[in-house]
């Protein structure tokens, strides 16, 4: 009971673990190289969730200080390091997908085991 | 595929867009946004109109070349920008202990060496965007005669 | 003092010299290398001078932009880091050099720009790993890096190299997935990310929730395992660096997959809390899988056929040996290793050179076509042959050195059993390195095989790393000094 009582409470956490090993997974199984990359966002996106509901505050604002206000804000630190994840997340992905292109310019095919069973019939 | 009411409102909207990437860019160092998410906003006004259009209109707006020049100088003005500060006697990337004024804050030309870092990221961005998209499809043009499928 | 600046500048330039190649190449493209082998000598000056200094004034610490830690990133200058980034700068100028004479005939024209811009990245990328002293600072250079080296294995855009980044780049985006994970794990207890903050505040927060950090360590091990291609996750490193140009795939063996060797090592001994590591033996495991590591990864490498596989697979053993030192934790052990790491990189780079060479004036691959060739490229096969003797450990080379204190540091610690497999790797190494320099030379050449000549820069560049490979061997005092005073600060 008190297991699910914090569970509850950080829900988060799993939603973002649950999200982790779904995207690695898929990533490590799947045998088509686009859900490869999707996966990998996937994966790239339950760690930047994770990041930001850690750094939430409840009812605070967004963390531009005026100074007037006295208010509660958010920790802006975790916002800060996920767009720069983002950032390194969207060279990656991009870089993937043109492989993945290139790839399919060879082979007519986006499948790794058409890949596999195409380059057996080569040899 | 040519779709007039696509042409027509990417048309009237992509000046829209820009205005608005720009005010995100400007912005930076005031409220949520800054240079990644404005330059994103920009540049993907240059893929909308190279989209709805062809890649003639997109290159029309802004060349390859212009792009990859923008690309390289957006980054080297961010490292040019720490080095300043270097020079100015304070630490890489230092802002107001090296010297850079800081204006007051919540105005538009404030906080020193972060707007111009912001402003730098905008270019780079925007232009990473659109040399992005080019690539892709440039590469589909140029690689397609000598990489077809080996049969 | 500018020399104060210089951390920053030495990861600052190469960076800013890889957005400089582009514009570069649309000008002049000839002017690629020279530009880039000039930042890589003002780099590596720059870290000779920090050498000295530190020798001076002792270790420091760079602020960024002035903010100290709770809030900037922090730069950290040590003897370790400089021995680290010595290591790079002065293989990564050494291949570079090779790079040059070699990729004018393996690349497009247009390409070599590009390459010079990869390159600079992927350097500049390590001398950040080499530096940082914050953890989210580190993801960012360790995908920086990834990319790098996928690039530059997929610049020639063959099939195999094409399919072969793929892969890396699939699983390395796995590797620093796990690390970021493991990064919010202990940034959520904690609240920092300063290397030296984490470790105060860790402690404290392993006793309130000790799942949160065991499970952030078991993720940083297999991060850096599959990144540094410790042994059950090594698959993506043969196809790799076999399909990948020679100068690349003697980049990415000599000196990439050290790098991740040493931020595991970083992150452990420096970062995660001594307590942690005693209740829970997580170097035990480093240790036997480094173990499996130098037994298989040989025993895969004898079975191969192609020459740069056969040496790819034997980096997943030679990698065994630096996480051994790693597993082992005592200082001579790790003394060892280190000293490994710098040996390892010079001698597994000269052999793939000599691949390159060796493909680059007569086309062969496989291991048994290799017959005869030695008097007819004496040049090529004489470096060859003395690393493949460092590798085996034959005294007077430097992978002797290595692997001697490593075994000193086994028996220190009473295990005799790593000795003996310490031992057995190297007889595992002669197994496979032998017969080929013996083949080269005492065998007939084959049929059919014309040699073209091989430019004499890339010529020059092997025969200076065989020198380095018996330097090391038979002065190894200084760097062993500087070794044990680099290790002072751990166990």
């Amino acid at each position: 009971m008190e297991f699910l009582k914090s569970l509850s409470n950080n829900y988060y956490y799993l939603v973002a673990i649950i999200l982790f090993v779904i995207g690695m997974h898929t990533m490590l199984t799947h045998a088509n190289l686009i859900k490869k990359v999707i996966a990998m966002n996937i994966m790239d996106a339950s760690v930047f969730l994770l990041f930001v509901a850690v750094g939430y505050v409840r009812g605070g604002a967004a963390p531009v200080i005026e100074a007037s206000a006295n208010r509660v804000y958010v920790n802006p630190l975790p916002g800060a390091l996920m767009l720069t994840g983002i950032v390194v997340g969207i060279s990656v992905t991009a870089y993937a997908l043109s492989l993945v292109t290139k790839i399919f310019r060879y082979y007519g095919t986006v499948d790794a085991d058409e890949i596999v069973e195409i380059r057996s019939q080569e040899q | 595929m040519e779709d007039q009411i696509v042409r027509l409102i990417s048309r009237l909207v992509a000046p829209f867009i820009q205005l608005y990437g720009i005010y995100i860019i400007l912005h930076g160092h005031l409220s949520p946004g800054g240079g990644f998410s404005g330059g994103a906003i920009f540049g993907a006004s240059l893929v909308l109109l190279a989209l709805s259009f062809n890649l003639a209109a997109g290159v029309k707006q802004i060349s390859h070349a212009t792009a990859s020049y923008l690309e390289s100088g957006g980054a080297l003005g961010f490292a040019l920008t720490g080095l300043a500060a270097l020079a100015l006697g304070g630490y890489y990337l230092a802002n107001g202990s090296a010297g850079f004024p800081l204006g007051r804050p919540g105005e538009l030309f404030s906080s020193g060496a972060i707007l111009l870092i912001t402003v730098f990221i905008g270019i780079k961005v925007a232009s990473t965007m659109v040399t992005l998209f080019y690539n892709l499809i440039e590469g589909e043009a140029r690689d397609g005669v000598s990489e077809k499928p080996e049969q | 003092m500018m020399v104060e600046h210089f951390p920053v500048l030495i990861i600052v330039l190469p960076l800013a010299g890889a957005f400089l190649m582009p514009l570069l190449a649309r000008r002049q493209v000839k002017l690629c290398w020279p530009a880039l082998l000039l930042i890589l000598v003002l780099v590596l000056g720059m870290a000779v001078t920090l050498l000295w200094r530190l020798d001076s004034s002792g270790p420091y610490f760079y602020h960024l932009g002035g903010w100290p830690p709770p809030w900037g990133i922090e730069l950290q200058v040590d003897f370790l880091r400089v021995y680290l980034l010595l290591v790079v700068l002065g293989l990564g100028l050494w291949i570079a050099v090779y790079a040059w004479r070699d990729l004018e005939h393996e690349l497009k024209p247009e390409l070599i720009g590009w390459y010079c811009a990869l390159y600079a990245l992927l350097i500049g990328s390590m001398a950040g790993i080499a530096l940082t002293n914050d953890l989210f600072n580190l993801f960012v250079f360790m995908e920086i890096c990834a990319i790098a080296s996928c690039a530059v294995i997929t610049i020639k855009e063959t099939r195999e190299c094409l399919e072969a980044g793929f892969k890396y780049l699939i699983l390395s985006a796995m590797g620093t997935g796990c690390y970021l994970l493991a990064v919010a794990l202990i940034y959520m207890v904690t609240g920092h990310l300063n290397f030296a903050l984490v470790r105060e505040a860790l402690p404290e927060a392993a006793a309130l929730y000790p799942n949160n950090v065991l499970a952030a360590a078991a993720l940083i091990i297999v991060a850096f395992a599959v990144k540094a291609a410790l042994f059950p996750l090594h698959v993506w490193l043969p196809d790799a660096h076999a399909a990948a140009p020679s100068p690349s795939s003697a980049v990415l063996s000599g000196v990439v997959i050290k790098i991740y060797a040493f931020a595991l090592l970083i992150l452990f001994y420096r970062v995660l809390p001594g307590s942690l590591l005693s209740a829970v033996p997580l170097n035990e495991v480093i240790l036997w899988l480094s173990v499996l590591g130098i037994v298989f990864g040989s025993i895969f490498a004898m079975v191969q056929e192609d020459l740069k596989k056969m040496l790819a697979y034997s980096s997943i053993a030679q990698i065994g040996y630096v996480f051994l030192g790693i597993g082992l934790a005592n200082r001579t052990a790790l003394v060892g290793a280190l000293y490994h790491l710098l040996n390892h990189g010079i001698m597994k780079a000269l052999l793939f050179m000599a691949a390159g060479n060796i493909i680059h004036a007569a086309g062969l691959r496989r291991i048994k076509s290799l017959s005869g060739i030695g008097p007819k490229m004496p040049l090529t096969m004489l470096p060859f042959a003395v690393a493949g003797a460092s590798m085996i450990g034959i005294p007077g080379t430097g992978g002797l050195i290595g692997k001697w204190f490593l075994a000193l540091g086994a028996l220190e610690t009473g295990r005799l059993l790593i000795v003996i497999i310490i031992i057995a790797g190297s007889l595992l190494n002669a197994i496979y390195y032998l017969p080929i320099i013996i083949n080269a030379y005492l065998n007939p050449l084959s049929e059919g095989v014309s040699f073209k000549p091989v430019p004499r820069l890339m010529t020059a560049s092997l025969l200076a790393g065989a020198a380095a490979v018996i330097f090391f061997g038979v002065f190894s005092k200084p760097v062993v000094l500087l070794l044990e005073r680099a290790v002072t600060g751990f166990f």
